[in-house]
């Protein structure tokens, strides 16, 4: 038991060590639009938006003294962790200051609010989103998605990064993923009520064989082909898989 | 005591139809008041000569002469019934007759009722329908109309791909979604959902429009794809620039090779 309670303790000290600093701000409805190369989101009960960077604090610049840091937006370092954050009502803006270092950003937000990531760099890494009742908005050129048991409503878009989503058990209408180069991974619940609608030009989709899908009837003619409509469980969400070399993989949680 | 007043109890005292609180009363009137006493003896009088007098009866002379009347009275008329349709056959068929035609009569009164009941439902449940579009199209353009949630616009384009037909005010919209919505998921569910009404000559034209002015890849490589399912010849220029210009991203530039190999 002591053990256990030293290995915490150092756990939480350590934590506080690399999550030295936080910025929060009073927010529980409206936008979030998360401007960066990547980040991690995760959903929290609170009634603030709280950022914080896993990076550990970078070596002071003597030279630097007295002076500030800009960039070519006109943005400052409002938060000590090498992003600016603004508050404009309705929404949050959040824009890292450099092109091609991305600080490694975390986010907790609450569950009123729409979680918007956009970037086209190719500088940027992937963006995770944990734990999440939220709608959840994604569109980027480079970076890849994860998304860890979420419920949507999703609009997801990446040009050549890929797409895996968990989802948990209360999907949320509509859930639209797009990949031109990279693979889209989707895990659902066995009983999800959906209308499917799959697509991919030049890559193959890949079904769980649990999931019975009927396919919607096109003028009397069965059409098989790469472009998949139908439901399973009887019809229920839309569900968007689209992909143009990638492949689609539907699994069952 | 005045004198309509005594006279109306009088009257009651003589007919023996007072109270004996009132009949008390008169009694005294009677013994102090020597007017009271003689307009007593007057209406005794009157009213013994009006009990006296016989009932007045008819002579015997006219009541005989009113039967007589009546008597012939009442021969003439049942002779005249019995000449109305003698043999009781025309009168059982009269009446037959008489109910076919009511019926008949019935039946057309009816079955109109019933027509016009019909058309009224008819045209009720027409109302009910128009009423339920103009809803679902008011629905749609308020979903579209949300510039904070992606997902709600979708939402909006998911209605319009539950209409059999396309109205202006649609296709309009999901042109205008197509073009200049934000989110690249909801260009492309209005993409899908303006697919879906591609024969229609007006969403032909906005298809082929589209295709010139679109930058999202995606969207890029689904309309390409969408103008080689419509076999749509006139689009290989379109396709030539979109190949020629610098700012294409590959993918995109393949389908448009692959697009004017199959349409030319």
């Amino acid at each position: 038991m002591k053990k256990t309670n030293l290995i915490l303790v150092v756990a939480v000290m350590l934590t506080g060590f690399v999550q030295a600093q936080e910025y929060k701000i009073a927010k529980n409805t409206g936008r979030l639009e998360l401007n960066v190369g990547r980040v991690t989101v995760e959903g929290h009960e609170g009634n603030d938006i709280i950022f914080s960077s896993k990076n550990g604090k970078s070596e002071k610049d003597g030279r630097a003294e007295g002076l500030r840091i800009v960039n070519s937006l006109g943005l400052d370092d409002n938060t000590g962790l090498g992003i600016n954050v603004t508050d404009k009502g309705n929404v949050v803006e959040v824009f890292q200051l450099k092109k091609t270092h991305s600080p490694d950003i975390k986010v907790l937000v609450p569950k009123g609010v729409i979680v918007s990531f956009k970037h086209e760099s190719q500088y940027g890494r992937e963006a995770r989103f944990r734990n999440l009742t939220n709608e959840i908005e994604v569109s980027a050129l480079y970076n890849s998605v994860e998304l860890e048991n979420v419920t949507g409503p999703l609009t997801i878009e990446t040009t050549y990064g890929h797409v895996v989503a968990n989802f948990n058990s209360n999907i949320k209408d509509p859930v639209s993923i797009v990949s031109i180069y990279g693979f889209i991974d989707v895990t659902i619940p066995q009983a999800t009520k959906a209308n499917l609608k799959l697509s991919t030009s030049y890559g193959d989709i890949f079904v769980a064989p649990e999931f019975d899908i009927q396919m919607a009837s096109k003028e009397g003619m069965r059409v098989y082909s790469d472009k998949i409509s139908g439901t399973i469980n009887g019809g229920g969400i839309n569900m968007d898989l689209n992909c143009n070399y990638g492949k689609i993989y539907l699994r069952k949680k | 005591m005045e004198k309509e007043k005594l006279e109306g109890l009088l009257i009651d005292y003589i007919d023996n139809n007072l109270n004996a609180v009132d009949r008390h009363m008169i009694e005294q009137e009677l013994l102090q008041n020597a007017d009271a006493r003689r307009l007593y003896e007057e209406l005794k009088e009157v009213i013994q000569a009006m009990e006296q007098s016989a009932p007045l009866l008819p002579s015997s002379m006219l009541r005989k002469n009113f039967d007589k009347v009546l008597n012939e009275e009442i021969t003439a008329s049942s002779r005249r019934r019995t000449i109305f349709f003698q043999p009781a056959f025309y009168r059982v068929a009269a009446a037959v007759a008489l109910m076919i035609l009511s019926g008949a009569i019935g039946f057309w009164i009816n079955k109109n009722n019933e027509q016009q009941n019909r058309l009224a439902a008819i045209e009720k449940e027409m109302e009910a329908t128009r009423k339920q579009l103009a809803d679902t199209k008011q629905m749609m353009l308020g979903l579209l109309d949300n510039d904070q949630s992606a997902s709600q616009r979708i939402k909006g384009v998911n209605v319009a791909m539950e209409f059999s037909n396309a109205d202006d005010e649609i296709v309009k919209v999901l042109l205008e979604t197509l073009q200049s919505d934000p989110n690249t998921n909801v260009r492309l569910a209005a993409l899908d959902a303006l697919a879906k009404f591609k024969q229609d000559p007006v969403v032909r034209k906005g298809l082929i429009d589209a295709l010139s002015k679109q930058r999202d890849p995606m969207v890029q490589i689904t309309l390409i794809q969408l103008m080689v399912e419509m076999k749509e010849k006139g689009v290989v220029k379109n396709l030539q620039q979109i190949v020629d210009d610098v700012s294409t991203i590959q993918a995109v530039k393949d389908e448009a090779y692959s697009g004017i190999l199959k349409l030319s």
